[in-house]
């Protein structure tokens, strides 16, 4: 137990110690905890923090669940439709760009199709929590294209949530094709299931949990939150969309709030730990075998987010440097990407998948906020004849919220 | 009325821009971690400027713009009136020599040559109080005279 309690201990420590000289430098935390993961496990010299990654799996399990459930407590219907139907346009634009253009990438590799489709959402969903960071840090809240940038992480949000309920069954590789619809059908009755729940039942659940005592409240959110994982898991759904499903229900009661201040907290720690955990699975070795399909990736989505933020941009009417901050913002990858690698190790896909991950996201999650705070410059790069700029660019837009 | 409009900021919280004068506009940020941004734009294609501020001191600087923080709506009356002499306003302490007393008991005008002109107790306004009102802790005295007796009136009344 000794052993068990310093390594967590030595997990959390390490990664925020790691955050923390990072963040003076103005790095995004997320790599960070997988790289202190990396540095501390048994792939490289120096201290074995974890000889076993498999001793954080229950903690980096609860990592995974939390972040999750954050993501479907503070996804509303609203955001999606507010933003009118040129905002799903641009994130329609988006997503059908960098899916499609991860999902070729992935089966050009040729490492199989299961891999294929992990590595296309890998490659194709940015980081919401580098992204929405970025925004405050650089001081671009104000900017008329914030709203635009937004409107796609929630649609690429809303995406994933898809995208792991059918990814699920796939991983799963059934026998047959009738075994594989089976556990297709399982999956959709859940995200059915939950969706009812979300809509109907939430009054229901919501009298179950809700307290004015935060101390309960939040033992009976994170029960919450695990049961539906592990019931998800059980079913072969995957945690990750269960506890996703569980903070869409809980989105709807009237304590919604108080559970998004309440679970901020742990998820940040869980959640390190999380990255903390992939990171120890990683041999850096492993990692620059795959230095060139890491490269092909990069290059890939460096240019299809600059496609989609220009086409975003021109349906908005936006100049260059709303172009350019559109493009370099959603450049960044984080926790979502590093989420599905570590369902492609449980799912024991391709070795080789791991390493590409954590090397594309470690590049573009430190390489996308450089670009992004050096915007300007790229802006200049951009013709004008791309985007047919009428005048001066609209001051805000105001919105009839 | 000013025109402001909201916007909703998924993940971050809302944010709402109201016009200056002269076109320039200032777009305020309530985080949902409580923390509030304003950005200020002398002219919309420049940079802005942004100052940070935590929930309390949000709540102040909207009490200072909103005039309702240091300046009754009294005083300015007041002041209006009376032209060149010094006003001021003063809240009593629980252990405030004058609090517990009378205008009169504490001969405030003769002692100190400065007059109580208003007191403001919870949310009523006491106008030119007779000398037998006993003030009382958390009162805020609105006061008038020269600058050069204000120290004297402090000392013998808030303490």
């Amino acid at each position: 137990m000794g052993d068990e309690l310093v390594a967590l201990g030595g997990a959390f420590l390490a990664a925020g110690v790691l955050g923390r000289f990072g963040r003076q430098i103005g790095l995004p935390t997320i790599p960070l905890f997988m790289v202190a993961g990396i540095l501390l496990g048994p792939h490289t010299p120096g201290v074995v923090l974890v000889e076993n990654p498999a001793d954080l799996d229950l903690v980096a399990a609860l990592g995974l669940v939390l972040l999750l459930f954050y993501l479907g407590l503070e996804f509303t219907v609203d955001d999606l439709t507010g933003g009118g139907r040129r905002l799903l346009a641009a994130g329609g634009i988006y997503l059908l760009l960098n899916i499609g253009g991860g999902l070729a990438f992935g089966v050009a590799l040729g490492w199989g199709s299961r891999e294929a489709l992990v590595i296309a959402g890998a490659v194709g969903i940015s980081s919401s929590a580098i992204v929405t960071k970025l925004l405050i840090d650089l001081r671009r809240l104000a900017n008329p294209e914030t709203r635009l940038i937004l409107g796609i992480i929630v649609i690429e949000d809303l995406f994933l949530a898809l995208y792991l309920a059918i990814l699920q069954p796939v991983l799963d590789d059934e026998p047959s094709v009738v075994d594989g619809f089976l556990s297709f059908g399982k999956a959709f009755a859940f995200l059915l299931a939950f969706a009812t729940l979300a809509r109907w039942g939430a009054g229901i659940v919501g009298r179950l949990v809700a307290t004015p005592d935060d101390e309960l409240l939040t033992i009976c959110f994170v029960g919450l939150a695990v049961l539906a994982a592990g019931f998800a898991e059980e079913l072969g759904v995957s945690d990750a969309i269960g506890a996703f499903m569980a903070g869409l229900v809980l989105a709807q009661s009237p304590v919604a709030d108080r559970i998004g201040r309440l679970v901020h907290p742990l998820r940040d720690a869980f959640g390190a730990v999380f990255f903390f955990a992939f990171g120890l699975t990683i041999d850096p070795g492993d990692v620059a075998a795959v230095s060139g399909p890491i490269a092909i990736a990069t290059v890939i989505t460096v240019v299809l987010c600059f496609v989609a933020g220009l086409l975003g941009a021109r349906l908005y009417g936006f100049g260059r440097n709303a172009a350019a901050n559109v493009s370099s913002t959603i450049l960044a990858r984080g926790e979502f990407s590093l989420i599905l690698a570590s369902l492609a190790a449980t799912a024991g896909l391709d070795d080789r998948v791991g390493p590409f991950i954590a090397g594309y996201v470690l590049v573009l999650a430190l390489g996308g906020p450089v670009v992004a705070s050096r915007s300007r410059a790229i802006a200049r790069m951009i013709p004008e004849s791309l985007l047919k700029t009428r005048g001066s660019r609209a001051p805000g837009e105001p919105s009839a919220a | 009325m000013t025109d402001v409009s909201e916007q909703n900021l998924p993940g971050i919280g809302r944010s709402y821009q109201v016009p200056g004068i002269d076109g320039t506009r200032v777009v305020v940020v309530v985080h949902n971690t409580g923390r509030r941004d304003l950005y200020a734009y002398s002219d919309p294609e420049a940079e802005p400027v942004v100052v940070s501020f935590n929930d309390d001191q949000a709540r102040r600087l909207g009490a200072v713009l909103g005039g309702a923080y240091f300046k009754p709506t009294i005083v300015s009356e007041i002041e209006a009136a009376i032209g060149s002499l010094l006003i001021d306003w003063v809240t009593l302490r629980d252990d405030s020599p004058g609090a517990g007393r009378s205008i009169a008991e504490l001969e405030i005008r003769r002692r100190t040559r400065m007059t109580v002109v208003a007191i403001m107790r919870d949310d009523d306004t006491l106008l030119a109080p007779e000398p037998g009102t006993v003030l009382q802790p958390g009162d805020r005295l609105v006061v008038v005279g020269r600058q050069e007796d204000l120290s004297g009136f402090l000392r013998h009344v808030v303490g």
